[in-house]
């Protein structure tokens, strides 16, 4: 490419990262503002406050939150761990009859790619049928469903490509299969947990439609929701919610760092690697 | 999307003295493994869907089930004018939105897949819109739209134009919203396209540059046709999940004014509970998975029509 074709290139990158993260930046600067020069035009903060901050923990309840989003988040990210990964390794290491790898890792996708708009009037009458709605109980044992479906999708492609040899090696030295997955296969597939387990994690957080519908207070409202509430009907709280949005971003935004390299795959579910 | 089985291998009987229940447990071990999964997705999938099509086959009052409907519901929404427009307004927001960004993730990844220097950065940079939750995604909108608070109001004014109020018209709110979506997903494209990209064998292109083919001509003949699998799966997550566009409306416009901004999933959320009859809800929800699934078959015919033309 000649010189100026290079500068036009770069100029172009540019621009579409000022694109991508300005919002966020703008974010940032309303979050640290004091409330009079919210209103006073785009400018920067005149005098950078933490106050907007402390009035999410003392006036909004956001302690609370974020309580409830990492026990529900940690809860059925971990159960559905335990649950999906035996399940992702006989679909990756056994053929089992009329097909049935096939069915079965089609009907983890499905399930995962409803849209759960469609899932939240079913959830909503079957929790309220065993008297879950409002726990963090009843968000737990949804997301631990539709993570199971995400990471049996997701292992299986991490587990399928461990050469079989090393298994194989392991039982001929006398491992059972147990024994063999756990010494030799779990290891090796550490990094397809950590990042599977990650991606998890990012879209257990962020969801707001289920967490929305299955709760009404503080004592099983997830972050996502709590943002919303500093949305009324006739008054925003404009500067909280800019503050309660860069809580909301932070955690996500440093895990996706990490994960970087898998997240294409995490987010194709594995289609692309 | 190809599924990876490995051949099992023969067990080796004989070897020592528990081979015989040893080969009992490997049999069953598969079944084992799988139970777990499977009841855990039957409670939150199978029967689920189960509760959702009786739910739609059920009249409601005042959230109560109260009798029986027939296909009353599915009717009732069949003649319901509002369904009809919400059904307008959200097969208009995924058509815009995902064609555009289809087109601007794919032009990136071909401004991008070249950068050595810093890729790992402006790769972080761009994907950071899609990572963040959609009710962020959301706020950062409403706080740079907003008439009083916002950016875009003070930016018109000072350049001597009106201000133009995006969320409080028909017309700018609708397209205010098609912009945020692109905003938050044109990096899936782009991220996707750029894997497809990278996976590309370079042999045959520089061959063909040898023999003085110009860029235009080696994309649309060579790259794009080995591309377009690769975009075909990333059009149609896109499509399902479009559909399904819930949270960053819920903040920004909550469908409004009017109806502009009403998409199906908006209304089917408020009839379902703002006005407690899930039987209604259920229904329009039931309706848009079947619209969901012709758009992803319409999709995937066109991608393999397309794939059938660029082979010629």
């Amino acid at each position: 490419m000649n010189r100026a074709g290079r500068y036009a290139r770069w100029a172009a990158i540019a621009l579409v990262i000022v694109g991508s993260l300005f919002p966020f930046l703008w974010m940032l600067s309303v979050s640290l503002k004091r409330q009079v020069d919210i209103f006073g035009g785009p400018s920067l903060p005149k005098q950078p406050t933490l106050s907007n901050y402390t009035a999410l923990f003392t006036q909004y309840h956001f302690g609370a939150y974020l309580v409830n989003s990492i026990l529900i988040v940690g809860a059925s990210v971990l159960a559905s761990l335990l649950i999906g990964t035996p399940a992702a390794y006989a679909l990756a290491r056994f053929r089992l009859p009329r097909g049935l790898n096939g069915q079965a890792l089609f009907a983890a996708l499905l399930v995962r790619m409803v849209p759960p708009i469609l899932l939240v009037v079913p959830f909503y009458i079957i929790l309220a049928k065993f008297g879950l709605l409002n726990t963090r109980l009843g968000l737990i044992l949804l997301y631990t469903g539709i993570n199971t479906s995400f990471v049996i999708w997701i292992m299986q492609s991490f587990l399928a490509e461990i050469p079989t040899d090393i298994e194989d090696a392991a039982l001929v030295d006398g491992d059972s299969r147990l024994s063999a997955l756990r010494r030799i296969i779990l290891p090796l597939a550490s990094s397809g947990l950590a990042a599977t387990a990650i991606f998890a994690v990012i879209t257990t957080y962020n969801d707001f439609l289920i967490a929305l519908t299955m709760t009404s207070t503080p004592a099983a409202q997830t972050v996502p929701v709590g943002i919303s509430t500093l949305i009324g009907k006739i008054q925003v709280e404009w500067g909280p919610m800019a503050a309660g949005g860069i809580i909301g971003a932070l955690p996500i935004l440093i895990f996706a760092f990490i994960v970087q390299r898998h997240f294409v795959r995490g987010m194709t579910l594995g289609a692309v690697k | 999307m190809a599924v990876t089985t490995a051949p099992v291998r023969p067990s080796e009987p004989g070897r020592r003295p528990d081979a015989g229940r040893r080969a009992g447990l490997d049999r069953a071990l598969p079944w084992l493994l799988l139970l777990p999964a499977a009841i855990t997705l039957g409670l939150v999938s199978v029967y689920p869907i189960y509760a959702g099509v009786h739910a739609s086959l059920t009249t409601y009052l005042y959230g109560r089930p109260v009798a029986g409907a027939g296909l009353k519901n599915y009717t009732d929404t069949w003649h319901d004018p509002v369904f009809w427009q919400a059904m307008e307004v959200t097969l208009k927001f995924v058509l815009i939105a995902v064609t555009v960004e289809t087109v601007l993730g794919l032009g990136l990844a071909l401004l991008v897949a070249n950068v050595v220097r810093g890729a790992r950065w402006i790769r972080m940079s761009i994907l950071a819109p899609m990572t963040v939750a959609p009710v962020v995604v959301g706020v950062i909108w409403r706080l740079i739209y907003e008439s009083e608070t916002g950016f875009v109001n003070p930016m018109f004014t000072s350049l001597g134009l009106g201000a133009p109020n995006v969320l409080s018209h028909e017309g700018s709110a609708f397209f205010g919203l098609v912009l945020v979506d692109v905003w938050e997903w044109t990096p899936l494209l782009f991220l996707i396209c750029l894997a497809g990209l990278q996976s590309i064998p370079q042999e045959p292109l520089e061959a063909a540059a040898v023999d003085g083919a110009g860029p235009v001509r080696l994309f649309f003949n060579h790259t794009l046709p080995l591309l377009l699998p690769v975009l075909a799966v990333g059009v149609v997550l896109r499509l399902i999940d479009a559909v399904g566009t819930f949270d960053q409306i819920f903040v920004l416009t909550r469908g409004g004014p009017g109806t502009a901004t009403q998409l199906i999933s908006i209304y089917a959320y408020n009839t379902a509970f703002n006005f407690t009859d899930y039987g209604h809800g259920a229904a329009m929800l039931i309706a848009l998975l079947a619209f969901a699934f012709l758009l992803v078959l319409v999709a995937l015919s066109l991608m393999r029509r397309a794939a059938k033309r660029v082979a010629q």
